[in-house]
């Protein structure tokens, strides 16, 4: 195709095809008249077209190019470990219920908790605050600001009534119990229903992006399929025109969009099958587990209250009931947990280690209730927060620790899987981008050619 | 129209980059309220019904002891070897764990022993039941417990459904305030001041009986009338004297003020239709009063607390 004759002189442009452009301060409707004049010349029905092409081009690049990156970016979201709204907001959820249980059931030991209880109290009070220094920086809403703002506020003020009562507790006065409730009220009807809140809104904000990058870029998919077709129909034209089979420039655009198009899909499917794994056998567990924990915390932290309470607290006995069926009972969160490793041998033997823990906590503490209403007081909290094989201390840690392996397990497969797709995307953005382009310009270059011929 | 197309990617790019990285930042700094600490079912706008004098019986009656003895009264309870007696164990004082030997003590346990030494002939063939306020008549009727010991009135509406002993504690509401609140008497209470007490309607009237103005509080759990004084957000504590005692004994900074404003006279209670119990243990408080053990278990007490004399008992039998 080195060499090409000429078209048609009959279709020849009027000397000076390029007055056909409409005069700067043309008035509008003049300007369109002289636009469709030129239409019905062969160089301005090449212009057009080319203008057609590009336009179609551009847009599959560009709907190509932002949709692989919106994907790319709630994976990153989805999967991140820190520096996330709904992590932190999760974390935090978690070391408050985490600081209120210890606080409760160190002040059971008489003013003189262990050393693992103070240090665990310190590191779920450091995870707290960490959590909510990460969450401060990443709301982006005025109802979340606020609730941040709340947390930050009443945080100091539940540690100071916490190190009273261990203050009065070790003087040997009976208020330190009502100080200890007033934390563990402040707690649990204030701070962790904000803290609550500040998850929900987050993994609701989450799920509104995962819904939007999850879904196929139909957009770029018809524009692509419009601009091939465009293409396609040009380069019959052309050849009816010009006697020639086939305009270099065309076929390659022809190529670089089939390219691009067949990428688009691949990184499409990919990531559409991630997202949906990632919320089902990734996000969804993980969320379980955490909801576990917290279940447990906050059971643990009422049994203690009960206990400070010398068994006069039926409202913390009930609230005790709840949480323990919300963890254990039929379809509870260990149920459900079961269902999701199902397939997965390692987890699945981390769940029945937790519920056996769960178990044998659960029938310990029928025990102590019935210690303390025997009167065994000493034999009650022994059994509650003593240190030996038997105590439901013990019981309780084989739990967390159940609980915590099988989400660092389950956050190590997810990392994995996400891990490959980011893989698969990455890349994609700049290839696609690059792509459209490419198939512009050869495009443009055609078509130029053929225009040209008319003015040599 | 390459140069068109490549400005064009070119904007199209620009803007893109420029809406990622468009973020509210510049929110007005949120308002939030000042914290304070609240026990759970604060009301600071309680109902106060005025305390009608309950006059449709004499409560203070009792069965006189007669000659029912110790055998007799054995034979009433549900373990013959072992008594069982509901009492509080969270009540500074009155009964309560020693925080050091975890061990129970108080005015009413030391009743409660006299009473174990004369059924049983031994003080520790028994069987101590903590229970909550709310869960002492029903206890005795479900034979969970043979007596209960734990600071509970002698009222006519009481006596419905339980056999109650003598008067062993001639109780009532008093103020506790700081040392250096100046407050001397609830009467003198402004309108501006708040005084807190338990969430039961009586004490509340009993309060706005004497002082219409002053603001009264109440909370479920009259702990935590003791936790908001010292927090500084009511200025006086109004319950019986014997729970301000267990209170002011913990903070040095704190007095019992004021005289007595109601009457709470605590009796030892039974299962309905035990009057064989009822009338021994009549017998047994009668004698302890008589020889001074009493007083010395008011003297440990209590007296130190309320620095004053104990209100005079009454004992009054119905034949």
């Amino acid at each position: 195709m080195a060499v090409q004759s000429p078209p048609a002189p009959t279709q020849a442009p009027p000397a000076g095809g390029r007055t056909a452009q409409p005069a700067p301060g043309a008035p509008p409707g003049r300007r369109l008249d002289r636009v469709a004049a030129a239409l019905r010349q062969t160089p301005g029905q090449l212009r057009g077209v080319l203008a057609v092409l590009a336009a179609l081009i551009l847009g599959a690049g560009i709907t190509g190019m932002t949709s692989i990156l919106a994907k790319s970016a709630v994976i990153e979201e989805t999967t991140s470990q820190s520096g996330r709204l709904s992590v932190a907001a999760l974390q935090l959820y978690q070391a408050l219920s985490q600081a209120d249980a210890t606080a409760a059931s160190s002040y059971l030991t008489a003013g003189t908790p262990s050393e693992d209880m103070n240090e665990q109290y310190r590191t779920a009070l450091r995870d707290a605050t960490v959590a909510l220094a990460t969450a401060a920086g990443e709301v982006k809403t005025a109802a979340d600001i606020e609730l941040v703002a709340e947390l930050n506020a009443r945080l100091p003020v539940y540690t100071g009534l916490v190190e009273s009562a261990r203050t009065f507790n070790r003087l040997g006065e009976p208020v330190g119990a009502t100080y200890q409730e007033q934390a563990s009220t402040l707690m649990r009807e204030q701070m962790l229903p904000s803290a609550h809140t500040l998850q929900e809104n987050a993994l609701a904000q989450l799920t509104e992006s995962r819904d939007d990058a999850g879904a196929f870029p139909y957009a770029a998919a018809v524009l692509v399929l419009a601009a091939l077709g465009t293409l396609l129909w040009a380069q019959m034209w052309l050849s009816r025109k010009t006697k020639r089979t086939f305009n270099l420039g065309l076929v390659g655009a022809t190529a670089l969009l089939v390219v691009f198009a067949g990428w688009l899909a691949m990184a499409s499917v990919v990531s559409a099958s991630h997202t949906g794994r990632s919320h089902e056998d990734g996000s969804r567990p993980l969320e379980l587990l955490a909801q576990a924990e917290i279940a447990a915390q906050q059971a643990r932290a009422e049994e203690s209250l009960l206990l400070i309470a010398r068994g006069e607290d039926q409202d913390a006995a009930d609230r005790y009931t709840e949480h323990m069926n919300e963890l254990a009972s039929d379809g509870g969160l260990l149920d459900q947990l079961d269902e999701a490793f199902s397939g997965d041998a390692a987890l699945s033997d981390q769940i029945d280690a937790a519920r056996d823990a769960a178990t044998a906590w659960s029938n310990g503490h029928g025990e102590v209730v019935k210690l303390a209403q025997e009167g065994n007081y000493t034999g009650a909290v022994a059994l509650a927060v003593g240190e030996d094989e038997a105590s439901l201390q013990t019981s309780f840690n084989a739990l967390n620790e159940a609980l915590t392996s099988a989400t660092q397990t389950s956050a190590d497969r997810f990392a994995e899987a996400t891990a490959d797709a980011q893989r698969a995307l990455s890349g994609a953005a700049a290839g696609l981008a690059a792509l459209s382009l490419a198939a512009l310009i050869s495009a443009a270059v055609g078509i130029q050619m053929r225009v040209a011929e008319y003015y040599a | 129209m390459i140069r068109y197309a490549k400005s064009a990617l070119a904007a199209a790019a620009a803007c893109l980059v420029l809406a990622a990285c468009t973020s509210p930042a510049d929110m007005e700094p949120p308002e939030v309220d000042v914290p304070t600490p609240l026990p759970e079912g604060v009301d600071f706008d309680p109902e106060a019904s005025p305390a009608a004098p309950d006059t449709s019986c004499d409560p203070l009656a009792s069965y006189s002891p007669g000659s029912v003895t110790a055998e007799q009264a054995r034979a009433t309870l549900d373990d013959p070897d072992q008594i069982s007696i509901g009492i509080s164990q969270s009540t500074n004082l009155m009964g309560y764990r020693d925080p050091e030997t975890n061990e129970l003590a108080g005015f009413d346990i030391d009743i409660a022993t006299a009473m174990v030494q004369a059924v049983m002939g031994d003080a520790t063939k028994v069987r101590w039941v903590p229970m909550t306020s709310a869960e002492r008549e029903q206890a005795l009727a479900d034979d969970r417990v043979d007596m209960v010991v734990r600071t509970m009135s002698i009222t006519c509406e009481r006596w419905e459904n339980v056999e109650f002993s003598t008067e062993y504690y001639h109780a009532g509401q008093r103020l506790l305030v700081t040392k250096d609140s100046g407050i001397a008497d609830l009467a003198e209470m402004t309108a501006d001041q708040q005084v807190c007490t338990g969430a039961s309607s009586t004490s509340v009237g009993n309060i706005a009986a004497v002082n219409a103005e002053v603001q009264p509080v109440t909370v479920p759990d009259f702990n935590d009338c003791l936790v908001l004084l010292q927090q500084g957000t009511v200025d006086a504590v109004a319950i019986d004297d014997t729970i301000l005692a267990g209170m002011a004994v913990q903070d040095p900074t704190l007095q019992v003020v004021g005289e007595t404003f109601s009457v709470e006279s605590y009796g030892i209670a039974f299962e309905k239709d035990n009057t064989d119990l009822a009338r021994f243990v009549n017998g047994a408080l009668a004698a302890m009063i008589a020889d001074g053990r009493w007083q010395s278990s008011y003297d440990k007490w209590l007296a130190g607390p309320l620095a004053s004399d104990a209100a005079a008992l009454t004992t009054k039998y119905r034949d």
